[in-house]
């Protein structure tokens, strides 16, 4: 038996992530009913420019800045063109239609800075504490906090702040809150700017801890909603276990050689799983009739 | 209400109307496709080698996207995980077709079986679920295939159950069907076999099957108290979808001779849906046009020395345009310039 402790350090640290994604895609699914699928492309673009800025000789911090702040206006442009008018169509429709955009950005992403695999090197990575005999270094620390503490932050939000119960009501319907006197196109684009926020975050640290390839990242946008699935796209606690259990799992599986070459795999089938046991109990879901 | 086309909350004019609108309909579409297959036909003595190759790839590739665009065109279905399941056909056809000597139409007809099979494994988790989830898990599972396809590859004529060679044996490729070696002869034996594949998913929709699957579009709850079972019906069109899928990825390997994951992956699903949007999901000329769009615009693009990846986000911006605006694709804005032609013929021929 390999020692596995480094292998769960990592894993948490990548399901930290997965957890942040997926709590970004959870909220703004919550509020507009677009399951975005084009997150990693976007994360994945934001951490590129970064990348691009570092490389031109911009101060670190600012680039990360920048790059957050990228990814964020990319999603609230989507948001803010696309939200109205998709608005009043089915869930499948809107979810297709932001595909399309990861294809638009994937392919801007290739054809500007090609698919060579590259590393974004965080200042945070060469920071190492010493915890119990092992090495974990700040980046992998910071991706647990930043998942634990904006999923507490987030649920508090939709909880007690303005915007946040707005949001609720806007998940809840749409055409009523805007009754209400409820701003709904402002609110939904605060939704896709936190989520553009979140999103930029988690593009950063997934270029680190990954690499920074806009096919790979793009398609991390899966592992994400394996914890969103977790979560049904509801619950953010479960969404941050789910992320944290399917990082765990891809991470241990490492030193079992036959089975370490399909670990990416794992997100996958810890989602198919919950969804057969979630709709096994059910014999039909008929696709909610909204308004 | 908005005026776009949902997956099981409109339908296009034709099936709305009365059954006899409905078989007219399809009669139109059988013209269409044999239309479509008779041009095929004539391209061969007039397409140098280049164009010739990405003629056969784009017949081949009309066959996922006529599976693809009957689930979601008539059954409401989004799959994402077409092309993977064109690599589990054209993984059986590889192994069978360099590990034994059965004749290639046999090897076709394995190859679409088998990877039914997997289909209908696939589908059944999210059969029961609402659209969206059925698209998460299929994409989920392109995920997973590309994995797994990564890892193992594609049999190159090794011995063991994966069929891989060690060390630097020489690769051996797909034959052939011994009567269409040329690839003259084997764009038409593709068209052929598209043609048969195409009558088949005509058959369907035109009995049972066809309107069991209009009536779980339009409503499944209305279908379901009907006494329509859902759950076989809409597990019978995704095993027929996948059918087709793993003879065109036999189909494929015979003419390439071998296949590589990234001809399979994740990513190429995304974009056959985005082409079987852009084509037409709710006809077969869509997917006849889908399956050119896939593969003679980067052709095309090639011979003009643009980059490949305009072509991904030209396919982006597909999804989103088609989705947003004109549901109906290439093919329904086909049909209606032609109906507005013939409107005006009329108009000029009633005032002569």
């Amino acid at each position: 038996m390999p020692d596995l402790k480094p292998f769960i350090v990592s894993g948490i640290a990548l399901g930290g992530v997965f957890s942040l994604s997926g709590v970004g895609m959870t909220v703004l699914y919550q509020a507009t009913g677009v399951l975005n699928l084009a997150y990693g492309a976007i994360g994945a673009t934001g951490a590129l420019v970064g990348w691009e800025l570092i490389g031109n000789g911009m101060s670190n911090w600012l680039a990360y800045a920048i790059a957050i702040g990228f990814a964020a206006a990319l999603s609230t442009l989507y948001g803010v063109v696309f939200g109205p008018l998709l608005a009043g169509r089915d869930a499948l429709v809107k979810a297709m239609a932001t595909l399309g955009f990861a294809l638009i950005l994937l392919g801007a992403c290739f054809w500007h800075w090609s698919d060579d695999p590259r590393v974004l090197d965080l200042p945070t990575t060469a920071e190492t504490y010493d915890v119990g005999g092992l090495r974990v270094n700040l980046t992998q620390v910071l991706a647990l906090v930043f998942a634990a503490v904006l999923t507490a932050g987030t649920a508090l939000f939709l909880r007690k702040a303005r915007t946040g119960v707005a949001l609720r009501s806007l998940a809840e319907d749409r055409e009523i809150s805007a009754i209400l006197g409820i701003r709904v196109r402002r609110v939904e684009a605060t939704a896709w700017l936190v989520s553009g926020l979140i999103c930029g975050l988690s593009g950063l640290l997934l270029a680190n801890l990954v690499r920074l390839e806009a096919g790979t990242l793009t398609f991390l946008v899966i592992a994400s909603l394996a914890a969103c699935t977790v979560g049904r796209f509801r619950s953010l606690a479960l969404t941050l276990a789910g992320g944290l259990a399917i990082g765990i799992i891809e991470a241990v599986a490492t030193p079992f050689q036959t089975v370490s070459p399909y670990r990416s795999a794992a997100p996958f089938l810890v989602a198919i799983l919950v969804l057969l046991a979630l709709g096994w109990r059910k014999t039909i879901v008929i696709s909610e009739q909204r308004r | 209400m908005s005026a776009g086309v949902e997956p099981g909350a409109l339908a296009p004019r034709a099936l709305l109307a009365r059954p006899r609108a409905l078989a007219a309909s399809l009669r139109a579409e059988l013209f269409a496709g044999v239309f479509c297959l008779l041009v095929l036909l004539v391209i061969p003595p007039i397409a140098n080698a280049f164009w010739l190759k990405a003629c056969i790839a784009a017949v081949i590739a009309a066959i996922s996207a006529g599976g693809g665009g009957l689930l979601y065109g008539r059954v409401g279905m989004v799959s994402l995980c077409q092309m993977s399941l064109v690599g589990v056909g054209g993984w059986i056809c590889l192994r069978l077709g360099l590990g034994t000597s059965l004749p290639f139409p046999v090897l076709l007809v394995i190859s679409g079986a088998v990877t039914a099979l997997v289909g209908v494994f696939v589908g059944i988790p999210a059969l029961r679920m609402t659209g969206l989830y059925f698209a998460l898990v299929t994409l989920m599972a392109a995920g997973a295939f590309e994995v797994v396809f990564q890892t193992t590859g594609f049999p190159n004529g090794g011995a063991g159950p994966l069929g891989l060679i060690s060390g630097f044996q020489a690769r051996a490729t797909m034959r052939r069907p011994a009567m269409a070696h040329s690839d003259a002869a084997f764009f038409r034996y593709a068209v052929v076999v598209a043609a048969i594949v195409f009558l088949l998913a005509l058959l369907h929709l035109r009995t049972r099957p066809g309107r069991a699957w209009t009536a779980i579009r339009q409503s499944e709850a209305a279908a379901l108290s009907c006494g329509v079972n859902v759950t076989l019906y809409r597990l019978w069109a995704f095993a027929l979808a996948s059918f087709g899928s793993g003879i065109a990825g036999a189909l494929y390997v015979a003419s390439v001779g071998s296949l590589d994951w990234g001809t399979v992956s994740a990513r190429q699903s995304i974009v056959l849906f985005a082409a079987i949007l852009m084509g037409g999901a709710y006809s077969l000329l869509g997917a006849v046009l889908a399956g050119a769009l896939l593969e003679l615009m980067p052709a095309l693009f090639d011979t003009l020395n643009l980059s490949g990846n305009v072509v991904l986000i030209l396919f982006g911006i597909g999804i989103v345009q088609v989705l947003a605006t004109a549901p109906a694709g290439m093919a329904g804005q086909m049909k209606d310039g032609a109906m507005a032609l013939r409107a005006l013929a009329l108009r000029k021929a009633a005032r002569a």
